[in-house]
């Protein structure tokens, strides 16, 4: 019982410092006020100095993160603390972890590398999807010999932003040209267990944040369809709208189910993680286009809200590997 | 409150009596309806002796006095254990024990809930040709003659009216202001003068639901529930018996089922067809979202949070894989499925996909549309405005 007020006292804490009607709240007060709550700090375990809490509970931040379209960027920035925190080998462990819970900021990147490493042992190429890195002191990379925090001011690393359509969020390469690691915090063979510990997590965090985005884009357009009026009566009268707007309703709650059931069900696997977020993230595609769809002109205009949420459904859908590819892959290991 | 320690120990102990006593080769011996109807009696009759067959009933009865979270664990272990499902007893044990138990007077009570328990099965006369989805607009009539009810009308869609002994039946007593206060709840006797069951032929072989045609049939007024004209209160504690468990019990049936999905990728060489294994992995999520929702909604009842409109989701949520497994072996099976192939009465996943596909349709048709379930999420959990009621076209 003491999890589940711990959940509700976070779940509460979250909505008063980040309430539901101030959408994309600036992203350095945000990340200020983050690290002030401690949630920085949510994972990290009692005895690293942090509070200790179960994926339950950076679960239940990511869901209300999701709901403002917060531009901070929690989720990498959850993942990297993790990659730390599992590596016990790394000599600067316990120096790292006392910055990054105190507001630096490590993210794991949430697309696919692609690297080389030349015959001297140094590592050149692309490291994708790393959000915010603007804001970053390094970034959590697997690199050919391990993962790694690679400092951005390193020899050899450099930044190249990446416009993307979600204006929500900010997306950035990071360039490696012949650099050496030096932070190494594992070894080729540890890698295989970090990067499927970091992927399954990867996977409830993206799907919270889109249940949390889907049930605000929801709350929205109900709001607006009880205020349009067409044929002298609110457009939430017709009975044609109503059915979507309940199939919208049905498919939040169904994926939120299997999301919180993945998330306390500590055996479950990376693949069964993954179909979780693909759930939530077909969930709020879907709602989405239902939302813009359902608000009419005023939805494909940039002033108003709808795009915002439609442009972050599409970019989450292609995170941590997109729906063809983890529904192949649940088929395959049903049919195994 | 039931503690996870006495949960476990009920789980292992229906758990042997099943590894004795659960029906193997029930399929193969459900081809007839008569078949079927045997085995469903044998089976109910089992239940009730192990003790499993009545758990949501009070104590005094054998069986009965069971939690919902105990009742849960012994549906779990039934669907786990692919036994049959109780079709033929459903409306009695459910139904007809929730209206009596509820409304009941202490004779009828007294008379009728033990013979369930005897094998004494019942129907229920609900719907009508004019009243589905607006039932309230039933138009079979009850006219009061002395002590005795005549009886005018047809019922229509009644679950296995044709084996019931019993008919729970909603009639017009009066034709004046809204339409739901001139109803009248009677206990029905289907062997009476005047009676007449025809069963329908659906559209996959089955006959899982009857027509009855009442025929200036007399029923005493000692077998009236509640009072007068007050029968659609008593109509809601009938609809209101099932707590969910059907839904969860149906979900992991679903989730068992799987398998027969992939026996037929594997049996027309699709393992490496990248467009079905998305298809399938797509239907395995969506199957195991559903039993999550259906899990989610029973602990929800058991901790006394249940929100108006959940019971909705979770039966369109189940309705709709139902629809997307059986359409996805059909489609798999190809032409094979187009030949004729026996059938297996009482039961959604047969493997015989033309069968199971027709036979999901019951599941977004009966008890409440799909299109009448999302009125309710509309309305009651989104708080969408209702219609204006009276509308003439």
């Amino acid at each position: 019982m003491g999890a589940v007020i711990e959940l509700n006292e976070l779940t509460d804490a979250a909505q008063k410092a980040f309430p539901a009607d101030k959408l994309s709240p600036s992203r350095d007060e945000s990340w200020q006020l983050a690290a002030e709550m401690g949630w920085l700090m949510v994972r990290l375990p009692e005895e690293d100095g942090g509070l200790g809490f179960t994926r339950e509970a950076s679960t239940a931040l990511h869901l209300e993160m999701g709901r403002v379209l917060a531009a901070m960027p929690l989720i990498p920035a959850q993942l990297g603390l993790q990659a730390v925190i599992a590596s016990e080998d790394f000599a600067e462990r316990a120096d790292w972890l006392e910055r990054l819970a105190g507001g630096e900021y490590a993210p794991l990147p949430m697309l696919s590398a692609k690297l080389t490493q030349g015959s001297d042992g140094s590592i050149s190429g692309t490291i994708s999807g790393v959000f915010e890195a603007d804001m970053a002191v390094a970034v959590v990379a697997q690199l050919p010999g391990g993962y790694a925090l690679v400092p951005l001011d390193a020899p050899g690393v450099s930044l190249v932003e990446r416009p993307i359509w979600d204006p929500s969020r900010r997306l950035f390469d990071v360039v490696l040209e012949s650099y050496t690691p030096t932070l190494m915090l594992t070894d080729a063979s540890g890698a295989k267990a970090l990067h499927d510990r970091l992927s399954g997590e990867a996977q409830l965090a993206l799907a919270a944040d889109c249940i949390g985005a889907a049930g605000a884009a929801l709350d929205m357009t109900i709001e607006y369809m009880k205020v349009r009026r067409q044929f002298d009566r609110p457009i939430a009268l017709f009975q044609a709208l109503k059915h979507r707007a309940a199939d919208m309703k049905t498919r939040i709650v169904v994926a939120e189910a299997l999301l919180w059931k993945r998330v306390r069900d500590e055996s479950a696997s990376v693949t069964e993680l993954a179909a979780a977020k693909v759930l939530a993230a077909e969930a709020f595609r879907f709602v989405t286009e239902e939302m813009v769809q359902l608000h009419g002109g005023i939805g494909l205009t940039d002033e108003h809200p709808c795009h915002l949420f439609l442009k972050r459904a599409l970019l989450n859908l292609q995170l941590c590997g997109n729906a063809d590819l983890w529904n192949e892959r649940v088929g395959r290991e049903a049919l195994a | 409150m039931t503690d996870t320690a006495d949960l476990e120990a009920l789980r292992r102990e229906v758990r042997s009596f099943l590894a004795a006593e659960a029906p193997t080769g029930w399929r193969d011996a459900s081809r007839t309806q008569d078949d079927f109807v045997r085995t469903q009696r044998d089976w109910f009759g089992k239940l009730v002796r192990a003790g499993y067959a009545i758990p949501h009933w009070p104590a005094e009865y054998p069986g009965g006095g069971r939690s919902l979270a105990e009742q849960k664990v012994i549906y779990e272990e039934l669907a786990g254990a692919d036994c049959p499902r109780l079709l033929l007893s459903f409306v009695s044990t459910y139904h007809a024990f929730a209206t009596l138990h509820e409304c009941g007077n202490a004779e009828q009570k007294a008379r009728y809930l033990p013979k369930i328990l005897e094998g004494e099965t019942w129907c229920q006369g609900f719907s009508e040709p004019g009243a589905g989805s607006d039932l309230a607009a039933i138009k079979t009539r009850a006219e009061l003659k002395g002590d005795v009810y005549v009886i005018n009308g047809q019922k229509v869609w009644s679950t296995m009216a044709q084996f019931a002994d019993k008919c729970l039946l909603l009639a017009r007593t009066s034709s004046d202001g809204v339409k739901q206060a001139g109803i009248t709840y009677l206990l029905m006797d289907m062997k009476a003068p005047g009676v007449t069951v025809r069963p329908i032929h659906q559209i996959q072989g089955d006959e899982e639901f009857a027509e009855i045609f009442l025929d200036n049939v007399e029923i005493p007024v000692s077998e009236r529930v509640g009072e007068e004209g007050k029968g659609w209160a008593v109509a809601q504690a009938t609809l209101a018996s099932e707590r969910g468990l059907t839904l969860m019990e149906l979900s992991y049936r679903m989730r068992g089922a799987l398998g027969r999905v992939a026996k037929l990728i594997r049996e027309h060489g699709h393992e490496e067809d990248r467009g079905v294994l998305r298809d399938f992995g797509t239907l395995v999520t969506q199957v195991d979202a559903v039993c999550a929702i259906a899990d989610q909604f029973l602990d929800n009842r058991i901790n006394g949070i249940e929100r108006m409109g959940d019971a909705s989701i979770v039966k369109n949520a189940y309705s709709r894989a139902l629809r997307a497994y059986s359409a996805l072996g059909l489609r798999l099976g190809g032409m094979d499925e187009q030949y004729v192939a026996p059938i297996t009465f009482g039961d959604l996943n047969t493997g015989n996909w033309m069968a199971d596909f027709m036979n999901s349709y019951a599941w977004t048709i009966a008890g409440g549309s799909e299109e009448v379930q999302r009125n309710i999420i509309a309305e009651r959990m989104l708080d969408m405005p209702r219609e204006p009621k009276g509308w003439v076209l």
